[in-house]
């Protein structure tokens, strides 16, 4: 019974002995401490689309308006079919080289 | 209604909430700092700058944490490695080590004065036995859950919980605090 009973005192002891530590502002010096916040993957991409909206605007605006599409077009329509194709490559070449990277930056950030 | 970990961790791994990490730092603090400060005995400021450095490794390797364990387990982790690196830079800075500290803390030759005191016979006892009882004894993990922070087998945990009470018990005992 006497070992029971110290084991009781010494466990009630040690629990004693951790009292609850006051923060004494070690939680905002911690904070204050951690990498920037990072844009949402959500604004991020609204963000992007305003970007290339206000591009595309612009560069319409300051290439002659309507005249500059309808110039454009008729040039496109007057190339000859190998640098469309060749065009067309290139545009398709684009698009997977983007998607890939996206995939890429996407797998790295989850393996992190 | 509070928040549990899990809920703070999510927020701070979908919106990269800083208020809900806080949340976090403050929940736990007073128990990692409380660690700390018995692995590394006397020095506070060094205790509380390992404490730092925990909750920011906690919080780079946030999404290496599963759920599989509490969160302060996973904390407590942290703090041991945190603890175990700083020990390894100062033993080959000062070239100083566990037995030798030990060696230079032996209940038999410690100021009287200071014997009534159950956190000096803590600190009497060696790291693996000390780090044990802290953490099953004070900090209320169970003997798997230690087991996982110190990265020993469960038996050793045990043994060595087993043996610091003992030592507790008798240095307690012949200094007459009861």
């Amino acid at each position: 019974m006497d070992e029971k009973l110290q084991e009781d005192w010494l466990d009630a002891r040690l629990r004693d002995e951790a009292p609850y530590l006051d923060d004494a502002g070690f939680t905002s010096r911690v904070v204050q401490k951690l990498p920037a916040r990072q844009v949402r993957r959500s604004s991020r991409v609204f963000i992007l689309l305003g970007i290339t909206l206000a591009a595309c605007i612009a560069a319409f605006w300051f290439a002659g308006g309507t005249s500059f599409a309808i110039d454009t077009y008729t040039n496109v329509a007057m190339l000859p079919v190998m640098w469309m194709w060749i065009f067309a490559a290139a545009a398709a070449f684009l698009v997977m080289a983007g998607g890939l990277a996206a995939a890429l930056s996407r797998s790295r950030g989850r393996s992190r | 209604m509070a928040l549990t970990d899990a809920d703070l961790v999510a927020r701070v791994l979908v919106d990269d909430d800083h208020h809900a990490f806080a949340e976090l730092v403050r929940n736990h603090q007073s128990s990692v700092r409380g660690l700390l400060r018995n692995l590394v005995r006397t020095d506070v400021t060094l205790a509380d700058d390992l404490a730092q450095e925990t909750f920011l490794k906690a919080y780079k390797n946030l999404r290496s944490f599963r759920g599989e364990a509490r969160f302060s387990t996973w904390l407590y982790r942290i703090a041991y490695n945190c603890f175990r690196e700083e020990a390894r830079k100062r033993k080959e800075l000062v070239g100083i080590d566990e037995a030798q500290l030990e060696a230079e803390h032996d209940p038999q030759t410690v100021d009287p004065a200071l014997r009534h005191d159950l956190a000096r016979a803590l600190e009497l006892l060696p790291l693996h036995e000390r780090s044990a009882i802290v953490l099953c004894c004070q900090n209320g993990l169970s003997h798997d859950e230690a087991s996982r922070v110190l990265e020993i087998p469960l038996g050793t945990v045990k043994t060595n919980v087993l043996r610091g009470r003992e030592k507790l018990k008798k240095m307690l005992a012949a200094w007459g605090s009861n």
